[in-house]
């Protein structure tokens, strides 16, 4: 059912023959679009949330359903796993974020302050905040421990579309529909540089590489584009998908080479070799866009999520 | 990583408080290794330790038989444990992750100062420096103690036995000696009440060289840089001296071993000298010429390139900061209340000094934003630079134009995965795990306030609009609004929300909200504020900045 489509283009490494990634199952709980999927860090658990207001915790080994965590009153749009596996933080078009324990399944903790849906959320490597960015134009630095807001940053001008912290949790990286990418000072919330200014296009993603040195954005003009920020310059540009509407997640793919990995509004996963920028491989199977993508941390395999007229968790594997 | 963002040109050393933190009456204070976590003594026995980052408290260390006030706290090098020493003659060791007392051995005199070995990270040994005794090492898995010369004098003849659990001759009962290990814990450095450092190996005893400091007068704080290239002298007469490490580094023993190879008699003060001088030179004195202030807690900066000394008049926190050329940079001015201890953070320009008080006060760089930071193509100048342009710039078809393309090379090879291992640790063993944080667990909702709460505010919030008295506070674009929450303010924050009206008053707003009236709208944006409550008094407890 599931066909995967190998396009070598030229220029490749070519020491490794990449071997496709083939369909392993698809998993069909949730009730409406599913906005995000992501593997946890210690690569037991796999987490979906969806517009249907519920996320739900996988089995990464078994594919299997252990949690349905209830509570929100409207969808969600984005969801961050704690560096230990143990907590979820979930953020929701009712304005809050809310801590969930991954384990018992229960809601931990309740963070309020927004004033518009809250669209991104993640953790910082220490786990001690959540840094959240909302339809408000904000962001917001949240304290784990207490859940009162640390900071709150205004510095865009349109909806705030991703943020991220980098590994040592001194940065965050905020991208916004108003066609900027910014990079914030954590201690003292200060502005540090911008890395994009243009009007347009929208940046609808954004997120630094496992060593922190490099960024990875993705504007809606059907483009990904890997920065160097230090410098300013971009290094890499990927094309080939579809990217106009949605805010899609890409992600770096590092258990067997390096790739790139992103969805598309052509319902398809991309995959790009880092170095050589060509479109490795294609894998189709959902029926509509393909919003969130995510990499388990030590196999090989991929989860990607689809929107409401696929509704469905795909999960792909490569063989060894 | 970041390091090529910041701005280089503002210099290297705190300038204003920042935060204190508050908790009980705190006595003295240390970084772990990495500057992530601050331990704290207490007046009441028990250890805080506060996450830096997130200025809160990360774990609490307290026991029932340890109540009396501690004297000094130290980590052991990857930061598993903690050392105390107290006013009741006792050193504690403590286990930082599970929060559980070790040991806790019982001297024969209270210790001032205890150091763990740095050498391991699960050290047996410790120095421990007491009131009025001779240094000693204190054995921690068996309490044994053994004591350390602290002069060597001329009679002697031959090696004298060091006594056990007896105090040494030839020092006055009033005079605590100061005394500390060097970098990798091979040798201990002592500074005694005639002005002399010792280097005495510990494993033997043996006085192995001599440094006399010209005044003679009694050294009351020994300390190396974290580098161990430079030691740092407290004396009474008023002098901060820095002397420079000629051993090197780990292999300081057999090089002392070299040194006095031709000298057969140890105890030869002529000889213990010639050695002496070829450990410690001399580097730079610091003072103060005009007010002769006595120095407290003076110490080196993470990278050594700063010594930092606290005055230490009563009545008045000024600390002392000096470039290791000799130059004054800094003299931070604090509230009217002396300082009791000063640390410099192992690796940002921070220093956190207590004061009298209890309090501990962080002082910090006033960060500006750099104007660079708001378009990617701004750069900041030293200055004004005159602009030529080009030849062809006003063509209407410029040729140069079209060279502006990418000056990288795309198919250049990109490292995302590497991390460069960071100088400033580098002596970092990997096989052992550092402790750097604690884990923060979130604490958990009250259930009350959940339930009632998301109905009643999410209608709060969706009717609200933008004029209420947050958006106020804005600061122009791209600044932040600094709600940093030192626990003043938690506790201030908790009160608050005691006060908050209850969650039946919020019903009856929601209620209020659904039939619009003139009364209600007032009402919503004091409720809005009440209940995102989080900048309460904003993020100084008033009168804390210094000059």
């Amino acid at each position: 059912m599931a066909t995967s489509t190998t396009s070598s283009g030229g220029g490749g490494t070519g020491t490794q023959t990449f071997k496709p990634y083939r369909h392993l199952k698809t998993l069909k709980d949730h009730e409406n679009a599913v906005s995000c999927v992501k593997f946890s860090n210690d690569g037991t658990l796999l987490a979906s949330a969806s517009l249907d207001k519920t996320l739900i915790i996988w089995s990464s080994a078994t594919l299997t359903l252990c949690h349905r965590l209830v509570g929100h009153s409207e969808g969600i749009s984005d969801l961050a796993w704690s560096s230990d596996s143990h907590y979820i933080c979930s953020a929701s078009d009712d304005h809050t974020l809310r801590i969930w324990d991954a384990t018992g399944g229960d809601c931990v903790k309740i963070l309020r302050g927004h004033d518009d849906v809250v669209f991104c959320v993640n953790f910082n490597p220490q786990s001690s905040y959540i840094v959240s960015g909302s339809f408000d134009e904000t962001i917001k630095v949240w304290d784990v421990k207490t859940g009162k807001c640390v900071h709150t940053i205004k510095g865009h001008t349109m909806p705030v579309t991703s943020v991220h912290y980098n590994r040592d949790g001194t940065l965050i990286i905020s991208a916004s529909h108003d066609g900027s990418c910014k990079i914030w000072d954590t201690r003292t919330g200060n502005l540090l540089k911008t890395l994009i200014e243009d009007k347009a296009p929208a940046v609808s993603f954004a997120k630094f590489s496992p060593n922190g040195k490099f960024i990875l954005a993705a504007t809606l003009n059907d483009t990904l584009k890997l920065w160097n920020y230090g410098s300013g310059k971009f290094l890499k540009i990927y094309s080939g998908h579809v990217n106009r509407v949605y805010c899609i997640t890409s992600t770096f793919s590092v258990t067997n080479g390096r790739y790139i990995v992103s969805g598309s509004e052509d319902r398809c996963v991309y995959i790009w070799d880092l170095q050589a920028k060509n479109m490795i491989q294609k894998l189709e199977g959902h029926t509509d866009t393909v919003i969130s993508v995510t990499c388990h941390p030590t196999e090989n395999k991929i989860a990607s999520a689809g929107l409401a007229g696929d509704r469905t968790v795909r999960v792909w594997v490569q063989d060894s | 990583m970041n390091a090529s963002i910041i701005d280089p040109l503002q210099g290297d050393f705190p300038e204003v408080i920042e935060e204190y933190l508050e908790h009980g009456c705190m006595k003295c204070i240390a970084f772990n290794r990495r500057g992530t976590l601050l331990a704290a003594g207490c007046n009441d026995g028990s250890c805080v330790i506060w996450d830096f980052e997130t200025r809160g408290i990360a774990k609490i260390l307290h026991d029932d038989e340890c109540s009396s006030p501690i004297t000094s706290i130290c980590w052991s090098k990857y930061g598993h444990r903690i050392l105390v020493s107290a006013a009741d003659k006792s050193l504690i060791l403590w286990d930082v992750m599970s929060g559980k007392k070790i040991t806790r051995i019982v001297l024969q005199q209270t210790p001032l100062q205890a150091r763990l070995h740095p050498g391991s990270s699960t050290p047996s040994l410790c120095l421990a420096c007491p009131l009025s005794c001779a240094p000693m090492i204190v054995d921690l898995n068996t309490g044994d103690t053994t004591l350390l010369k602290v002069s060597v004098s001329e009679t002697c003849n031959g090696p004298t036995p060091p006594s056990r659990n007896k105090c040494s001759d030839g020092i006055t009962s009033f005079t605590p000696t100061a005394a500390c290990f060097n970098k990798y814990g091979t040798l201990v450095y002592v500074g005694n009440s005639k002005g002399e450092i010792l280097v005495i190996d510990y494993k033997n005893g043996d006085v192995h060289a001599v440094v006399p400091i010209s005044g003679g007068s009694v050294i009351k704080n020994i300390v190396f840089s974290r580098n161990g290239q430079y030691l740092l002298t407290n004396s009474n007469d008023r002098i901060i001296r820095i002397y420079e490490n000629l051993l090197p580094l780990k292999d300081e023993v057999r090089a002392l071993d070299d040194l006095s190879g031709n000298h057969n008699d140890l105890n030869n003060i002529e000889n213990l000298k010639a050695v002496g001088s070829k450990c410690l030179t001399l580097f730079r004195e610091f003072q103060d010429s005009i007010t002769k202030v006595h120095w407290k807690a003076p110490c080196f900066s993470g990278d050594g390139e700063w010594v930092v000394g606290g005055s230490a008049s009563k009545g008045e926190h000024k600390i002392y900061i000096w470039d290791r050329a000799g130059h004054l940079v800094k003299i931070l001015e604090g509230p009217k209340e002396a300082l009791i201890d000063l640390a410099w953070h192992p690796v940002h320009p921070i220093v956190v000094s207590v004061s009298l008080n209890g309090l501990v006060y962080i002082w910090a760089k006033d960060y500006t934003e750099n104007w660079s930071a708001f378009a990617p193509d701004f750069k900041e100048l030293e200055e004004n630079e005159e602009y030529v342009e080009r030849e062809d710039e006003f063509d209407l078809i410029p040729e140069t134009e079209k060279v502006k393309g990418p000056d990288v090379d795309e198919d250049e090879e990109v490292d995302i995965v590497t991390v460069e291992k960071d100088a400033t640790f580098s002596d970092s063993d990997m096989s052992q795990e550092e402790l750097c944080y604690l884990p923060s667990t979130p604490s958990r909702d009250v259930p009350e306030q959940q339930e009632k709460c998301v109905e009643s505010s999410s209608k709060l919030l969706d009717s609200n609009n933008t004029g209420s008295p947050l958006s106020e506070e804005a600061g122009p674009n791209g600044h932040m609004m600094n709600h940093a929450s030192s626990p003043l303010e938690d506790d201030a924050g908790r009160m608050k929300r005691k006060r908050k009206p209850s969650e039946k008053v919020l019903e009856l707003q929601a209620e209020k909200v659904k039939k619009p009236s003139k009364s209600s709208k007032s009402e919503k944006p004091k409720s809005k504020s009440l209940a995102d409550q989080d900048n309460g008094n904003g993020f100084h407890g008033g009168g804390l900045y210094d000059e």
